[in-house]
């Protein structure tokens, strides 16, 4: 079976058989780690319950997938998926909404300020 | 630098490393500081930046991060410094420090002095328990890889704008939240403590679903 020429280094997987990006295998614990700690910080002990955690990353998955779906519905009139498509699936959620349009501020922010320093860079480089 | 090293562990590696300072003077790194001692090999002109104010190195230390914060009133401006001084670093790092950092300078940003202070009050009389909590909420959350690589195999599309991928993992995080508070709510109910259980989960999920935060399926799922 070829491999997906538009997959994004997707054979480093381990253990899993079809390096195709479409595949329904889903390896286990993607998000372990970084769950342990946001459950951590959203209320739970500590060293959260490894099932729990599991679970959590299920579901999480299927949000996301159910999420990324509808996402496509609306967008499939315009077109492509856009980000705006997203947001406008969750307007009605207030504290996520607001959320996310920080996210994006903050990254133009961010964006901004390194290219101002990369100016900055490149002339004191002419300068020398 | 490994970006794949969680930047909480190494945090936690650093405070085991290095001894305690001993002169704590009320430097205005903030959070900064523990930061900046990941990026330390890296970053020389960074820090050299900050420590024109005068500070000393310190390391991440739960004491020092309150008082630090408390004393962060007097230093909105390095916090833009530092933002492009560490603009020449990797792009992952960055965001993830930049995330917290950003953050709270985005209170001192947003011109509201009343917010910061409030914040700050808040801050400086949390124990070191719901500090490292409040720390776990604010630098937790999903790698960018990983959610690049799930959105690419669900939208069949190669490419995935880093905005998208931002605003999935926004979103995604919050709804982790909304699910670990409402397991903690009906753990209450139940008068149960601990570690969350999967049925406490379970529970929660079903909750979030009733009130209709949960996307629905309109084809429901078979063979999972």
């Amino acid at each position: 079976m070829s491999n997906s020429s538009a997959g994004p280094s997707s054979k480093v997987r381990v253990g899993s058989s079809q390096p195709s990006e479409t595949t329904f295998k889903r390896k286990r614990g993607v998000f372990q780690k970084d769950l342990q700690h946001m459950m951590y910080g959203f209320g739970d002990d500590p060293n959260p319950l490894p099932e729990s955690v599991a679970l959590v990353e299920d579901i999480v998955v299927e949000y996301v997938t159910d999420l990324v779906n509808k996402a496509q519905d609306v967008a499939s009139k315009r077109g492509k998926l856009l980000t705006e498509d997203f947001l406008f699936l969750i307007r009605k959620d207030l504290p996520k909404l607001n959320r996310c349009t920080e996210l994006l501020s903050m990254n133009e922010e961010l964006k901004q300020a390194r290219k101002a320093f990369e100016v900055d860079e490149e002339k004191l480089a002419t300068i020398e | 630098m490994k970006q794949s090293k969680d930047p909480f562990e190494v945090a936690f590696e650093d405070q085991d490393d290095e001894s305690p300072p001993d002169s704590p003077t009320l430097a205005p790194n903030e959070i900064e500081t523990q930061s900046k001692s990941q990026h330390q090999a890296q970053s020389e002109s960074a820090s050299a930046q900050i420590n024109v104010d005068g500070n000393t190195q310190e390391d991440y230390d739960d004491d020092d991060v309150a008082e630090n914060i408390s004393a962060r009133p007097t230093n909105p401006k390095p916090l833009k410094a530092k933002d492009t001084g560490k603009a020449k670093e990797e792009e992952d790092d960055e965001e993830e420090e930049d995330n917290m950092e950003v953050e709270l300078g985005k209170f001192a940003a947003n011109g509201d002095p009343d917010k910061m202070a409030k914040m700050q009050s808040i801050l400086s009389q949390f124990t070191e328990e719901q500090m490292s909590r409040y720390e776990s909420f604010r630098r937790s959350g999903f790698q960018k890889a990983n959610m690049k690589r799930l959105l690419a195999s669900l939208t069949g599309s190669a490419k995935i704008s880093i905005p998208m991928t931002i605003v999935v993992s926004g979103i995604a995080k919050m709804f982790v939240g909304d699910l670990v508070e409402a397991a903690r709510v009906v753990m209450t109910e139940r008068r149960e403590s601990g570690p969350i259980r999967p049925c406490h989960i379970r529970e929660a999920y079903r909750r979030l679903k009733l009130e209709g935060k949960v996307p629905k399926r309109s084809v429901p799922r078979l063979f999972r």
